[in-house]
C-alpha cells in the first residue's frame, strides 16, 4: 500500500481539495483508494456525504484497540472509501503521545490496512507536531499546497527542515502552487520563478477557480462532476505528477 | 450482508419501479448487457467452483467470481468474445490459465438484457446500499426470462443494506434467490453445468440381459461421439478429436465382444462403419499429437535432459514444423469432410437406432451380462497374458504393438464391466493395467515418431537447409533411444503386471470373490 499525505503547515491552502480530487482520480483508475481524514474539521469526510464521527472514538483507534476496517465506510464511487474524520481528533497528539512508539504509530496501523488497499490518501491538520512526524514517518510522497505568496513559500523551507530532521527515512515532498490567480501578477511573476529552497515544485498549477469552491455545494470532487473543467484539468495533471512518484 | 431475490413476475423495469416507490432512491444507471460465460467443453473453472463471465455493454469487463456469485477479480476487457488465447494478462488469467490443461476456453452460455443500477439514499443524499436489477435476462436458445434484485451493501453501512432487504422481502412478487444468476439462466437454456462424460457410465448389473446392457453402453458412446463433432470440426482444441475418436474405438472394441449379442447383420455393419470412422480420425489425430510433442519437446524425456528438442534447434526445425503444420491442416480438412458426409450421419442415426435401442438380438442377448462378462474378460485376459509372456528382448516393434492393442481391449471390456466387480480389486487391477500401457504406449509412440521424422526428412531433403536435417536426426536418434528405453524396461513392467498376486487379483475380480 503507498501512502499520500496532502499536507501542509499552514491552513486554508487547498490541501483537502487536493486530497479529495487526488483520491477519486486513483479510484477511477482502479486503484483501491482509503481517503483518511485526519482533520477535525472533516472537511473531506463532510464532501462525501459520510458522517464525522467514529463509532467508539478516535482513542481506541489509535490504541489499536479497534480495528480500522470496523469503522471505514464506502464513498458513493467505487474503489474509494473513508477513514472519517471525528471531532476528538483534536487529542490525537495527546494519544499518540501514550503509545509506544509513538511517531510511528499511524504509519503502524496503516500496515493492517495492506491487503485491502493499494493507496491511502491521508487529509493532514495543518500543524507542526506529534501527529506531523506520524505522517512524515508513513507517507511514501509527502504532497504540499501553498499559496503563491512569499510567506507562504517561506514555510516549505521549514517542512524540508522538519521532515529531514524527523527520525526514519525522509519521503520526498513534492509541492504545487494551489489557488493561484492569473489575474495577478504576483501570482505571476510567483509561477515564473518560484523561491522553493530545497523542495521540489510541481509543473502542475492549480487555479483559484469557482467549481473548486462549488465543490462544498455538490459535496463531490470537481473530477467528479467536471472532469473537463480547468481546475477538473489541473487536478488529472497533478495526480499524473503524483504517480509518476509513487508507482 | 447480501440478498438476492428472484423476481416471478413482470420485467425488471416494473420491479424498478416497485423498489423506487419503496425506498428513497436516486436515479437508476441502466443499460443493456450481453453476458457470455466461458469455460471449457468440460468445465473445468465450474468444477474448480469458478464463473469466468464476459459483460458487454456500456463498458466491457472480464469477472472471475466463485460459483456462489462472489466476484473475486475483474478486469477491463475488449469487445469481441474471449478466448485463452486473447485472454488479456492479469490476476484473472494467472488464475484460470493453470487449470485448462489441453482444453479451450468457449462461451458456454450467452444470455442479453438490462441491468440497472439503482443507490439507495439517507438523508443526507450519501449513497447507503445499492439495488442491482440483473434483467430481465435471456439466455440464448431460451424463451424464459430470468430476473433478479441484488442488494450491494456498502463498507460501514450494513445495518442500512440489513434494512432494504427487510423491505424488499415485504414486497409481493420477489423471493430469496436459489443458486446465481448463471444456474438460473443455465437451467433455462437446458444446460447442466459440471455435467461432462467422456466414457460411458454404464448401470447394469449382472443380471441385465446382454443386449440390454450393451445397448445402454453403447447408446452413451453415440452421446458422447456426437457431442465431441462440432468440437472437432471447429478444432476448439484437441481434446474433441481425442475423445470423439476415444469413444468410437470404445465403441468398436464393446461391439467386437458383442457377437451373438447383436443380429449378425448388424455386428457386422457397424463393425465396419465404426473401423471406417475410426480410421478417418487416425491422421488428424497423430498429427495433432506431433504438434503437441513440438509443443513440449524442450521438456526433458526419460533418456536426456535436452528432451526432443534444444532451444537452440527451433529456429532450425521450422520448415519440419511448418511441413506437419501444412499435413494437419489437409487432415482435418479430409476429416471433416468425413464428418459433414451423409456416410457418417447415417452412421450416427443407425448407432442410436440399431446399437442403442435394438429391436431384436442374437442368440445371447437375453443371457445374463454377468456370464458374457466372464467368458469375454477371460478371452482378453488370455489373449494378453499369451501376447506378453512371448515378448523378450528379441522381439520386433510389432509384437509389442499387437499387446498394446489387447491391453486397450482388456481396458474397454473392464471399463465397461466395472461396476460388476469388487471397487477395490478392479481398481487396484486396473491401475497395475495402466501401468503397462504406459509403458507400451510410450515405446509405440517413439515408433510412430521415429517413422514420421524419418517420412518427413524423406519428403524435405531436396528444400529444406542442411540444419533442418541435422536437427530432424537427432531427433530421430532421441526417438530411437526413447523406444529402446521403453523395450528395455517392458521385461520389468511385465513382471509386475503379471506376478502371482496381480493374475490371484484378476481371477477374484472375475470370478466375484
Amino acid at each position: 500500500v503507498k501512502v499520500l499525505a496532502s499536507y501542509s503547515i499552514k491552513g486554508g491552502v487547498g490541501k483537502t481539495t487536493a486530497a479529495t480530487n487526488l483520491a477519486f482520480l486513483g479510484a477511477a483508475e482502479g486503484r483501491r483508494v482509503l481517503l483518511w481524514d485526519l482533520d477535525p474539521q472533516g472537511g473531506a469526510t463532510f464532501l462525501f456525504r459520510v458522517a464525522a464521527r467514529i463509532k467508539g472514538g478516535g482513542e481506541a483507534l489509535v490504541a489499536g484497540k479497534r480495528d480500522l476496517l470496523d469503522v471505514i465506510k464506502a464513498s458513493d464511487f467505487d474503489n474509494l472509501d473513508i477513514l472519517p474524520a471525528d471531532v476528538s481528533y483534536r487529542h490525537l497528539d495527546l494519544w499518540l503521545d501514550s503509545q509506544r512508539r509513538p511517531t510511528k504509530r499511524l504509519g503502524l496501523l496503516l500496515e493492517t490496512l495492506a491487503d485491502s488497499y493499494d493507496l491511502v490518501v491521508m487529509d493532514c491538520a495543518p500543524s507542526i507536531s506529534l501527529i506531523s512526524e506520524n505522517i512524515v514517518r508513513a507517507a511514501d510522497l509527502l504532497l504540499a499546497p501553498v499559496q503563491p505568496s512569499p510567506l507562504a513559500m517561506r514555510t516549505l523551507d521549514q517542512l524540508a527542515s522538519f521532515a529531514a530532521d524527523t527520525k526514519g527515512r525522509t519521503p520526498p515532498i513534492l509541492a504545487f502552487l494551489s489557488m493561484v490567480d492569473m489575474r495577478r501578477k504576483l501570482h505571476r511573476d510567483l509561477i515564473d520563478a518560484a523561491p522553493t529552497g530545497r523542495i521540489e515544485l510541481a509543473r502542475t498549477v492549480i487555479p483559484a477557480a469557482a467549481a473548486v469552491e462549488q465543490m462544498g455545494l455538490r459535496r463531490a470532487p470537481v473530477v467528479q462532476w467536471a472532469p473537463r473543467s480547468t481546475p477538473g484539468r489541473a487536478y488529472a495533471s497533478l495526480w499524473r505528477e503524483v504517480t509518476d512518484r509513487i508507482k | 450482508v447480501a440478498g438476492e431475490f428472484a423476481v416471478d413476475d413482470g420485467p425488471g423495469a416494473a420491479a424498478l419501479q416497485r423498489v423506487t416507490e419503496l425506498l428513497p432512491a436516486g436515479p437508476a444507471r441502466v443499460e443493456t448487457e450481453r453476458r457470455t460465460w466461458l469455460d471449457t467443453f468440460d468445465w473445468t473453472l465450474f468444477r474448480a467452483g469458478l464463473l469466468l463471465e464476459q459483460r458487454a455493454g456500456t463498458e466491457h469487463r472480464l469477472i472471475l467470481s466463485s460459483t456462489d456469485g462472489t466476484v473475486l477479480c475483474q478486469a477491463p476487457a475488449p469487445r469481441r468474445t474471449l478466448t485463452d488465447a486473447t485472454l488479456p494478462g492479469g490476476p484473472i488469467r494467472d488464475k484460470v490459465f493453470p487449470l485448462l490443461g489441453l482444453r479451450a476456453l468457449m462461451p458456454r452460455l450467452t444470455a442479453e438484457g438490462t441491468t440497472a443500477l439503482l443507490p439507495v439514499l439517507d438523508d443526507v443524499e450519501k449513497t447507503v446500499a445499492r439495488v442491482a436489477v440483473d434483467g430481465p435476462f435471456t439466455a440464448a436458445g431460451a424463451t424464459v426470462p430470468v430476473t433478479r434484485l441484488r442488494v450491494e451493501s456498502l463498507r460501514g453501512y450494513d445495518r442500512e443494506a440489513k434494512h432494504v432487504i427487510g423491505e424488499l422481502a415485504g414486497l409481493a412478487g420477489l423471493h430469496a434467490a436459489e443458486g446465481s444468476v448463471f444456474a438460473a439462466l443455465a437451467a433455462t437454456a437446458g444446460l447442466r453445468p459440471g455435467v461432462f462424460r467422456s466414457k460411458p457410465e454404464p448401470t447394469f448389473t449382472a443380471t441385465t440381459p446382454a443386449l440390454t446392457a450393451f445397448a445402454e453402453t453403447l447408446g452413451q458412446l453415440a452421446e458422447i461421439t456426437r457431442d465431441n463433432v462440432d468440437g472437432t470440426i471447429a478444432e476448439i482444441d484437441t481434446e474433441f478429436l481425442h475423445d470423439l475418436r476415444v469413444a468410437v474405438r470404445r465403441a468398436r472394441s464393446v461391439l467386437k465382444m458383442a457377437g451373438g449379442v447383436y443380429d449378425e447383420a448388424v455386428f457386422v455393419k457397424y463393425g465396419a462403419e465404426l473401423k471406417w470412422i475410426g480410421d478417418a480420425t487416425s491422421l488428424s489425430r497423430d498429427l495433432d499429437v506431433n504438434l503437441l510433442e513440438f509443443g513440449s519437446g524442450l521438456a526433458p524425456s526419460s533418456v536426456s535432459e535436452r528432451g526432443l528438442l534444444s532451444a537452440t534447434d527451433t529456429a532450425s526445425v521450422q520448415p519440419f514444423r511448418a511441413l506437419l503444420e501444412r499435413k494437419h491442416r489437409r487432415a482435418h480438412h479430409a476429416l471433416n469432410r468425413v464428418l459433414r458426409s451423409d456416410r457418417f450421419a447415417t452412421l450416427l442415426t443407425g448407432w442410436q437406432t440399431d446399437l442403442a435401442h435394438p429391436s431384436s438380438g442374437g442368440e445371447l442377448a437375453t443371457g445374463p451380462i454377468g456370464k458374457v462378462a466372464r467368458d469375454l474378460l477371460d478371452r482378453a485376459w488370455k489373449r494378453v497374458a499369451k501376447r506378453g509372456s512371448a515378448i523378450t528382448s528379441a522381439s520386433p516393434a510389432d509384437d509389442l504393438h499387437d499387446l498394446r492393442k489387447r491391453c486397450k481391449e482388456l481396458r474397454y471390456l473392464l471399463e465397461f464391466f466395472g461396476g460388476l466387480y469388487d471397487r477395490a480389486t478392479y481398481k487396484a487391477f486396473v491401475d497395475e493395467l495402466k501401468r503397462l500401457q504406459e509403458n507400451l504406449g510410450a515405446f509405440q509412440d517413439a515408433e510412430a515418431q521415429w517413422f514420421l521424422v524419418r517420412d518427413s526428412a524423406e519428403e524435405l531433403r531436396a528444400t529444406a537447409p542442411i540444419e533442418t536435417l541435422l536437427v530432424m536426426g537427432r531427433m530421430a536418434h532421441e526417438l530411437r533411444l526413447r523406444q529402446e528405453h521403453e523395450h528395455a524396461v517392458f521385461a520389468q513392467t511385465w513382471a509386475r503386471f503379471y506376478a502371482k498376486e496381480n493374475r490371484a487379483r484378476f481371477a477374484a475380480m472375475v470370478a466375484g470373490r
